[in-house]
């Protein structure tokens, strides 16, 4: 079976040196990979890159991005809009800064229904209290007209997810959607992922720089580093036999009690 | 300071409601002439006196009034969405785009505006009714006065666009003017309200300037800047103190506007 | 803003005055000039300013009397021209000094002449005598006699001379050296020019007293209009020599002795309409334009004595012609005022096909009947008067739009794109003589107005014009070109190519202290008896 998302990318910033140099990845279908390296090793860009919008940026991209059959660098910008939001959604960092802060919460979420659907207000709302019901959130008027400065962040992270997962894409990409989040939400929010991935079969590839809270949920891991990923095993050869001496070095910096945790989840999958 | 804000929104008021019931208010028409009292002092029909021409004053500042009031939120208007339009597209196509539209705008804004306006007026057709002229030439002040506006708002745009959200937006399939009008105008409204308010005081002076020129509004319509011209010759002796009646407006209502404006800033 | 100027100008200028008002000479004429002279030299004369100093520094030959407007001798004691025209021959006043002290003689005649006519010198002055192919032939007869000879006849030739001062031909430094009551004693470029009195000029008065009588004039540059009438209120100048009608007004709510109405003037307030064939109108409209009917009936709708009353506070006059009575010889008195009569006006229209549907003028071929006047912008008094002229016309059912215009895009309009209905200007009249309105009536003239450079003249009657106005041009009896120009003037008003609206009144304001004063209508209206001028001893303080 083919995969769902192969690619081979190389980027840079404005002529610079690049952000990623020749990085090959694959994701399966209905999988969850995790992608974890240290900060500014490349992972945002990478998350941007799969959505081609890094030349909003000024990045210049070249490489092929292969998902469902087509290669995505040769697209039109118009077609590429079919794609974003549609086949592969995306949750940002920082939830309060992700959403509008002009527009209330159930604005946002029709506005990103129409970008890609027409019908009735009724199959419109079906929609919405499903996508809500989905993230696990309140699907009250009161809540639609809220504004985002009136949600927790963990709500907020919720609605962001709610938003992407609208059109039910085949792709998550989710760039550090924990880690702006206290424990307890984070532990909430990486449940709702598994969740969804049960539900809707939906492949995530899920950025992290939490090594644990990636292997809380991944099958498979890769380790980025310097543009490239320098190993992609799943969680548990990963965790029992690092190859790379940066994997290793990561592996080290773990706490102890979490490892155990970490060999349970691997035991579990 | 709310106090200020009140007796200003009253005033602007008592003006509008002045206007729309000048007929009541003022025994003749604003371009009767009555050739036998030209340059009256103020009397019972006259409550403000008349003008050169006979032509009694208050009926000419009531209607110069409400033309000036109600032109020049047009002309504010015409100013802001043009401005809106040109900031967006240069934000929305970013690159050399934004480039060359920045230069645009700075090179606009170093035009001389009335050495052009002026220009702009002599090449529109001949044979147009005064009110028409009137419209024609608040429109012409419209479409000239969008720089000043169009470099904040894109200014504003250019920080916005590199918010998450909007990312995000993009991410969700967002693209074009509706990336534009969805998501970044919202965000821009408080700033374009301000701009709007700002302007109309500005077009109602850019007006009684065109007009103090004689090259305003045209005949027998008034205007503030053609009711200004009497002042002329107010440094001479002999003045009719009501003259300054149109003059006393003018200020009283482009700081009524301040006023109000500074409202909406702190609102916003 | 302009208003706003003035205000401040007036605040700093009370300031500044106020301090520097110094004693003065107690015979020291003071007056404003609008801008600093742009030459000394009497030959390159081109701006008012440079004017002021020729008449009050050069002496000429012959002058034109301003208050009777007759040929004068002066440096002078007669002359006669040949019977071709051609030559005019001068006899000399004997024993006469330059400022300088150098003698006055026939050198000195031929040496200015000679100058004059140099084609490299491009003198505006010598423009007018420039007849023909050929030079000038400069003839010294007898001690003091010369004799002047052109290429050709040059018609009006004596009133020529009243522009041309003789300079010194052995002085070396020719623009110092005059012959007029005044020699320039400083000048301060910008600011002032202080004119003393000239101790070898020639005039005595009855009692042997030598003129002029008073021994300076002072002339301070000054552009603005209020801040010379404020100067004038506060005795700081001695006169204005021609104000607006409503500056007049104020002259005399302050001080009514001091405003003086010399009557009539020469300059004219016009109205006329675009007949050149290839402009881009409606062909409904240059049909109007171009019927004789039409233009009457505007022109009768037209209450030519409110405009005089109401806009120029009837300190002007009903226009009739392109003379006003003011030009004493010239002026067609056979000719009445254009009277307002809209009933006339009405029968004229309904005669040519014109009706009116709820008031408003339809021609016959259903066409509303509306126009646009141009004018330029910031001249309140024909903003005024096209305004009343547009009531007027809306009392017939004619629609009139004002349109003011800056003065490059109105120029631009009327003498080359002629895209424009209707304009309403005024004319400066400088010269008496109807040779200098050549420019105007011919058909293939630039300045024909209503339809400039036609190739062939587009109308009978303007061929009519053409054939009266060359034919007085080539006459050099007075009484015979006097008959042609009559006719001229006659077809004028009855064709009305020009709608002729007032002749403004020439006002001047002039302080009692000054005396000897006969203000007349044309330049230099106050002070064309110069020499004959006295001031009160007591010289005016400030108030």
């Amino acid at each position: 079976m083919t995969p769902l998302l192969a690619l081979n990318l190389s980027a840079s910033y404005g002529g610079k040196s690049p952000v990623l140099s020749g990085l090959s990845l694959e994701i399966g279908r209905g999988e969850i990979l995790g992608l974890v390296g240290e900060s500014g090793c490349g992972k945002s860009t990478l998350a941007l890159a799969i959505l081609r919008l890094l030349p909003v940026k000024n990045a210049y991209v070249e490489g092929s991005i292969e998902f469902n059959g087509r290669d995505l660098m040769l697209l039109s910008e118009g077609e590429m809009r079919r794609v974003r939001g549609k086949e592969i959604g995306l949750v940002l960092q920082s939830p309060m800064s992700a959403l509008n802060p002009a527009l209330r919460v159930g604005a946002q979420l029709e506005e990103a229904w129409r970008v890609h659907q027409r019908g009735t207000k009724d199959a419109r709302k079906r929609d919405l209290v499903s996508a809500l019901a989905n993230a696990r959130l309140p699907h009250a008027e009161e809540f639609f007209r809220r504004y985002p400065a009136q949600l927790s962040v963990g709500q907020a992270q919720r609605v962001l997810i709610a938003m992407a997962m609208l059109h039910h894409p085949a792709l998550l990409i989710c760039d550090e959607p924990t880690s702006s989040l206290d424990l307890v939400t984070q532990s909430d929010i990486v449940e709702l992922f598994r969740e969804l991935k049960t539900k809707l079969a939906t492949s995530i590839l899920f950025i992290s720089h939490d090594l644990l809270s990636v292997a809380n949920l991944c099958q498979r891991i890769a380790v980025m580093k310097d543009g490239a990923i320098v190993e992609c095993r799943s969680t548990k050869d990963l965790f029992f036999d690092p190859q790379h001496p940066y994997t290793q070095q990561l592996l080290r910096a773990l706490p102890a009690v979490p490892r155990f945790a970490a060999k349970a989840a691997a035991a579990n999958s | 300071m709310k106090y200020a804000r009140t007796v200003a929104a009253l005033l602007l008021s008592t003006l509008v409601l002045a206007c729309v019931f000048r007929d009541q208010l003022t025994p003749v028409g604003y371009d009767h002439q009555d050739r036998n009292i030209p340059n009256a002092f103020r009397s019972r029909q006259h409550l403000l006196g008349t003008d050169a021409l006979g032509r009694d004053r208050l009926a000419r500042v009531l209607e110069g009034t409400r033309v000036s009031l109600v032109l020049a939120p047009s002309a504010a208007a015409i100013s802001t969405v043009l401005a809106i339009l040109i900031a967006g597209t240069a934000a929305l196509a970013g690159g050399w785009v934004e480039r060359l539209t920045a230069s645009g705008i700075d090179l606009f804004l170093s035009l001389p505006w009335l050495f052009l306006l002026v220009t702009v007026r002599a090449l529109l057709p001949l044979n147009v009714s005064p009110m028409t002229s009137a419209v024609i030439t608040f429109s012409v002040l419209g479409c000239l006065g969008w720089a000043g506006a169009a470099r904040l708002l894109s200014a504003q745009l250019s920080w916005l666009r590199s918010r998450d959200f909007i990312l995000l937006a993009r991410a969700s399939g967002c693209g074009g003017f509706r990336l534009l009008r969805r998501h970044l105008l919202p965000n821009l409204m408080p700033l374009v309200y301000a701009q709007f308010w700002i302007s109309i005081p500005t077009f109602i002076l850019a007006e009684a300037n065109l007009g103090i020129l004689g090259l305003g509004v045209s005949e027998p319509l008034p205007s503030w800047g053609s009711l200004l011209r009497e002042l002329d010759s107010f440094s001479v002796f002999g003045w009719n103190l009501w003259q300054l009646v149109p003059l006393a407006l003018l200020i009283a209502v482009v700081s009524c506007f301040h006023l109000l404006i500074s409202k909406g800033e702190i609102a916003a | 803003m302009k208003t706003t100027a003035s205000f401040l100008l007036l605040w700093i200028s009370t300031l500044l005055t106020g301090a520097s008002l110094s004693a003065q000479s107690a015979n020291e004429l003071r007056f404003s000039i609008h801008s600093f002279p742009k030459t000394f030299d009497p030959v390159l004369v081109d701006d008012d300013a440079s004017e002021t100093i020729r008449y009050l520094t050069g002496g000429v030959l012959i002058r034109i009397n301003r208050e009777s407007q007759r040929l004068e001798p002066e440096l002078a004691t007669g002359w006669k021209l040949s019977r071709d025209g051609r030559t005019i021959t001068f006899t000399l006043r004997d024993g006469l000094r330059f400022s300088d002290g150098t003698g006055f003689g026939v050198a000195d005649v031929a040496y200015t002449m000679n100058h004059l006519m140099d084609a490299d010198l491009h003198s505006p002055t010598g423009d007018a005598f420039r007849v023909g192919e050929g030079k000038i032939a400069v003839k010294v007869l007898t001690a003091n006699q010369v004799a002047i000879t052109f290429p050709a006849a040059v018609v009006g030739l004596e009133r020529l001379f009243d522009q041309v001062a003789i300079m010194s031909q052995s002085s070396p430094r020719k623009e110092m050296a005059v012959l007029g009551p005044y020699m320039v004693d400083e000048a301060k470029p910008g600011a002032v020019i202080v004119l003393k009195r000239n101790p070898n000029y020639w005039k005595v008065d009855s009692a042997g007293h030598h003129l002029p009588y008073i021994s300076a004039i002072r002339l301070d540059v000054q552009p603005n209009r209020d801040l010379e009438l404020i100067r004038f209120l506060r005795g700081e100048i001695h006169f204005i020599n021609s104000l607006d009608a409503e500056y007049f007004e104020k002259v005399k709510a302050e001080n009514p002795a001091a405003a003086r109405n010399a009557g009539t003037s020469l300059d004219s307030e016009q109205m006329w309409f675009n007949q050149v064939p290839t402009a881009p109108l409606p062909a409904y409209k240059k049909i109007w334009f171009g019927s004789k009917s039409f233009r009457r009936a505007v022109s009768e709708a037209i209450n030519r004595n409110d405009l005089a009353r109401v806009v120029f506070r009837g300190h002007a006059q009903p226009a009739i012609g392109p003379f006003s009575p003011a030009n004493q010889f010239w002026f067609n008195t056979a000719l009445r005022p254009h009277p307002y009569d809209p009933t006339s006006a009405r029968a004229r229209l309904a005669a040519e096909g014109f009706y009116w549907r709820d008031g408003a003028l339809y021609d016959s071929s259903g066409n509303r009947v509306e126009f646009s006047v141009v004018t330029n912008a910031g001249n309140r008094y024909r903003e005024q008067m096209a305004t009343l002229i547009q009531q007027d016309l809306s009392d017939v059912g004619i629609k009139l739009n004002v349109v003011t215009l800056d003065f490059p895009s109105l120029i631009e309009r009327i003498t080359r794109s002629f895209n424009y209905e209707a304009c309403l200007l005024g004319l400066v009249n400088v010269d008496l003589d109807p040779n200098s309105e050549m420019n105007v009536w011919l058909s293939s003239a630039e300045n024909h107005q209503w339809n400039p450079r036609q190739t062939s003249p587009a109308t009978d009657w303007e061929a009519d014009i053409d054939r009266l106005m060359r034919a007085q041009a080539s006459s050099l009896d007075d009484r015979r070109r006097k008959q042609l120009f009559d006719q001229v003037q006659a077809i004028v008003w009855d064709q009305e190519p020009f709608l002729y609206l007032v002749n403004k009144d020439a006002l001047a304001a002039i302080r009692p202290e000054l005396h000897n004063v006969q203000p007349v209508v044309f330049r230099p209206q106050v002070y064309w008896n110069i020499e004959w001028l006295t001031l009160n001893a007591v010289v005016a303080t400030r108030q």
